[in-house]
């Protein structure tokens, strides 16, 4: 029995496969989603409304496309397009959307345990979570942890959650409200979130611009499609440059729209008090 | 402020060592192929004093016949022994081989000769294998023949002759050597590339062995 995608050496076909790892993985935390939901109701917190619960699940359904077959399989052993769309998923898509889809209770309760808090400040502070985030993305597409790491099981399990918790760690304190970082307004996450385009940089040119080919697992991988092992890297490369720009500007135009929301509005509500005033 | 950040520049230090850390990583094969170099200077599997290279006359897929040692005389030849049904290690070797000869230009290329000798005659036809080939390199030169004769000539390279299944079935795989036979001009040396070769290896190697025995 196959429990998670990883390279399996033979010739690739669309017969479709099993992962119940990854099923588990995924129903796991549904399941826990629905506890949390559950007793935050139960607790008389705010009850999880039908968009943060779509959220969540929106996150949890890119999560399990990028672990599931046929994406899955593809990018544990044959391309490394597919691997890259893969970490976009993982690590850029699928955790803000969770993060943003957890109960507000959960926030609350979390912000209530000082430990949890002090533990939170500083793991998820910008300037840890970037660096974290800037060894997950360098460290995971080393050739020498690729070509190791994606050809067992256990190995392809630790880096999807190496990219999963990268991913969690990076948007938290973009995303989370706990713990409160008034230090960090939204022109800083913006800032934060254009750092984090500029560190994708290096694999990108290595990847795009290499002339050799980069991970021996995809160069001696059979070959799926009509494009060369370099083609395939070049793609996979600027798929990490455009794709993870894509993402991360979407979310620096919505954090921009956002604040001059709260700017307008805020303005215009001092504007109407003055009026009265006056 | 100077209190807590300190442990985490710790932190961010900690996780830049150790991403330097793992760019040391490396694969076991690599460390083979690079402990080889050293030894040999060559990345593929060198066999010394080998003797001539092999002396046969095969059907070529484009029309008349091939005679390995008058076409390759003075020139570096690949011999490899395939079909073109293969799932995987035939269409990585040539596909790798491709690539390089791309790399190493044009002055390599009309020195070197790439040789695909088919052990599936039956599937593989003259069209099938010019046409197969050339999605490679239309230089790439398709042989077959009597499959007798062809293992005859694996087996006195030291290659394991095919192993084909009885007619009947419409898909099926065939059991090949998987190593690609480099004789350089001269003669002096025989390198086997084996399944794994990265295309990194046969650049290097590749243009050190076309260089070898040429003409002074």
């Amino acid at each position: 029995m196959t429990w998670w995608c990883s390279a399996r050496g033979t010739a690739w076909d669309w017969t479709w496969q099993a992962y119940p790892g990854v099923w588990l993985f995924i129903g796991l935390l549904a399941v826990g989603y629905l506890a949390l939901a559950h007793r935050a109701a139960a607790a008389g917190d705010d009850p999880v409304d039908g968009r943060r619960r779509a959220t969540f699940f929106g996150g949890l359904a890119i999560l399990w496309l990028a672990l599931d077959w046929p994406i899955g399989a593809l990018g544990a052993g044959y391309l490394a397009s597919v691997h890259m769309v893969q970490f976009l998923m993982i690590a850029l898509l699928a955790p803000p959307l969770m993060l943003m889809g957890l109960p507000r209770g959960v926030y609350t309760r979390l912000g209530e345990r000082r430990r949890a808090v002090a533990a939170l400040r500083f793991v998820t502070h910008p300037l840890i979570a970037l660096a974290v985030f800037g060894v997950v993305v360098y460290w995971t597409h080393l050739p020498g942890v690729v070509d190791v790491l994606m050809v067992t099981q256990a190995g392809s399990f630790a880096l999807d959650l190496v990219w999963l918790l990268g991913g969690f760690v990076f948007w938290w304190p973009v995303v989370a409200p706990v713990p409160e970082r008034p230090g960090f307004p939204a022109g800083l996450k913006m800032g934060y979130l254009f750092l984090a385009t500029v560190i994708n940089t290096l694999p990108y040119a290595f990847l795009t611009f290499g002339d050799l080919p980069f991970y021996g697992l995809y160069e001696l991988a059979p070959p799926v499609s009509g494009i060369t092992t370099r083609q395939d890297q070049q793609i996979a490369g600027l798929l990490m440059k455009m794709g993870g720009g894509v993402i991360l500007w979407t979310a620096i135009t919505i954090l921009f729209f956002r604040w001059f929301q709260q700017e307008d509005a805020g303005s215009t509500e001092a504007g109407s008090t003055a009026g009265g005033a006056g | 402020m100077g209190r807590t950040s300190a442990p985490r520049f710790v932190v961010v230090g900690l996780l830049l060592l150790a991403g330097v850390g793992a760019c040391r990583l490396e694969a076991p094969e690599r460390e083979e192929a690079g402990r080889r170099a050293e030894e040999t200077g060559f990345r593929g599997r060198v066999i010394e004093n080998p003797g001539p290279r092999p002396d046969f006359v095969l059907n070529d897929a484009r029309g008349g016949t091939f005679d390995l040692r008058e076409e390759t005389e003075d020139r570096l030849a690949l011999l490899f022994f395939g079909y073109t049904h293969c799932p995987d290690v035939c269409p990585i070797h040539m596909s790798s081989i491709a690539e390089v000869k791309r790399d190493l230009g044009l002055e390599f290329g009309r020195s070197t000769s790439v040789i695909f000798v088919t052990v599936d005659p039956a599937r593989d036809t003259p069209e099938r294998l010019v046409s197969w080939l050339g999605g490679f390199d239309p230089e790439f030169v398709g042989l077959y023949g009597d499959p007798a004769k062809i293992d005859s000539i694996q087996l006195a390279l030291g290659l394991p002759p095919a192993m084909v299944p009885e007619a009947g079935a419409a898909a099926y795989d065939v059991g090949h050597a998987s190593a690609v036979v480099a004789f350089p001009p001269g003669d002096s040396i025989r390198v086997m590339f084996p399944h794994g070769t990265r295309q990194e290896d046969w650049r290097h190697d590749l243009a050190t062995l076309a260089a070898l025995g040429g003409s002074e």
